[in-house]
């Protein structure tokens, strides 16, 4: 049961946290992911609701609405352009469990499914702003310098913060009766 | 497999493709052509600040003690150097200072009011960068309520970084001169040389792979030398004249070999901005 276990307030707070360090983080640390020509695209909140995904343990967290909320602040609040976090992150979330039915639960194919989930995240994510005019970078360098550089960062945050978010979850779950 | 493209689920996806394309197009445009962005959104987007200040301070201020530590290490040779520009910099404030009261003199004698060298400046720090490829944009803890409007330049570490393109009531949206979108700044910007001749121009672009921002179509034939200080002219009436962008780094043709083209190394750092001043022109009131 979501209402009863102490997700109720983790999951929604780790959430937004991790938008809001997006943010934070590619200010700290702009002279790193913006390296002249290269630019990385840090994505916490999409690495916090994959793995919320897999560490569920049986509870459903009702991920997509989740999504949709956290889309929205990322649109309004980071973008300023509308519509486009909002379905992307719902999409990446039905991608995750589409994906999730056909592998095991290992780490390994856990990581796999993540960077199938960012190559789409990215590249829908440049198509879109492509289409609308935001940007007009040919797909070459999209992938040499955007896509690549993304897909090496958000495999580190996955690889250093895997374990430090199955055991939250893990204490989160466990005891169900708060 | 041949559920997945079952005829409801096909027009459905349809139709979030396009309220998807139309909110993006629409709220592009949207923000281009309106001075605030709708209430709803200026609402939601001053909550949101707050919360994202409690996230963003620490963090802000855990980098700000590490980079004082390290700031650290280099003091003595620092302190050195700048010792030396302090006594340059005491006698350039007297003249400038000088020179300020002698202009107000002057204008009251011509019965001029304010010109586009007068500005007044508001100081904001940065809340967070937008985490994207896409869109070189910055959040700043200040808004309408501070008197900043659209359009307003921005500048840091003395230099012209971008113009704010979004208010809300307590922060806004800078967008920096490195952005290369269709829309983005085009500001009004001029060299002068030797022979007391100013080449106007605006910028046209920004070439990342080198840093520098171009000035195009310059089709004036007056000679352009490297290092040239580059400030804003003024024209357009909405940016004051005379804010620092940067120095004169090469000068080329353009493709057809007609025009020149003059690149500008930024005299800021794009990617190390925690301080910025935003400046409003005093005399649009």
């Amino acid at each position: 049961m979501y209402r009863l276990s102490r997700l109720k307030y983790v999951f929604p707070l780790g959430l937004f946290v991790s938008l809001f360090l997006d943010g934070a983080l590619s200010h700290v640390w702009a002279p790193l992911f913006f390296r002249y020509p290269y630019s990385m695209m840090s994505e916490l909140a999409l690495l916090w609701l994959v793995l919320a995904y897999f560490f569920e343990n049986g509870i459903d967290i009702p991920l997509i609405p989740f999504a949709i909320a956290a889309g929205v602040v990322a649109d309004m609040y980071s973008s300023g352009i509308l519509g486009l976090y909002m379905v992307l992150y719902p999409c990446i979330v039905a991608l995750t469990q589409l994906l999730a039915k056909y592998f095991s639960g290992s780490f390994l194919s856990m990581i796999m499914i993540f960077f199938v989930d960012v190559v789409a995240f990215a590249t829908i994510n440049y198509w879109a702003y492509y289409m609308v005019g935001v940007t007009n970078t040919n797909f070459g360098d999209f992938l040499a310098f955007s896509l690549a550089p993304t897909l090496a960062l958000n495999l580190v945050y996955f690889v250093v913060l895997y374990w430090p978010i199955q055991s939250l979850f893990n204490w989160a779950t466990t005891e169900n009766k708060v | 497999m041949h559920k997945f493209f079952s005829n409801r689920r096909l027009v459905i996806i349809v139709i979030i493709l396009v309220v998807c394309f139309g909110l993006m197009a629409g709220s592009i445009s949207l923000r281009n052509r309106r001075n605030t962005p709708p209430l709803i959104q200026q609402f939601g987007n001053d909550i949101v600040g707050f919360a994202d200040s409690a996230v963003a301070l620490p963090v802000n201020w855990l980098q700000t003690s590490f980079s004082s530590v390290n700031d650290l290490m280099n003091t003595y040779s620092e302190n050195r150097e700048l010792k030396q520009q302090v006594t340059e910099l005491a006698q350039t404030k007297v003249r400038d200072q000088t020179l300020a009261h002698e202009n107000k003199q002057l204008k009251q004698e011509l019965k001029l009011g304010k010109s586009m060298t007068d500005y007044d400046t508001v100081t904001a720090a940065v809340l967070m960068r937008t985490p994207s490829s896409w869109q070189q944009q910055l959040v700043i803890n200040k808004g309408q309520s501070s008197g900043i409007k659209k359009n307003m330049p921005v500048m840091s570490d003395g230099g012209l970084i971008g113009r704010i393109i979004e208010v809300n009531k307590t922060n806004s949206k800078v967008e920096l001169l490195s952005d290369t979108n269709e829309a983005s700044s085009r500001f009004a910007i001029s060299i002068g040389n030797k022979g007391d001749q100013v080449v106007n121009g605006i910028v046209t672009g920004y070439n990342a792979n080198r840093n520098e921002i171009i000035m195009g179509q310059v089709s004036s034939k007056a000679k352009i030398k490297v290092g040239t200080k580059v400030i804003t002219s003024g024209m357009g009436g909405i940016t004051p004249k005379g804010l620092y962008v940067g120095k004169v780094s090469r000068i080329g043709k353009d493709d057809y070999g007609l025009a020149q083209k003059v690149y500008i190394t930024p005299a800021a750092n794009f990617n190390d901005i925690n301080i910025v001043t935003v400046a409003e022109s005093a005399s649009q009131e």
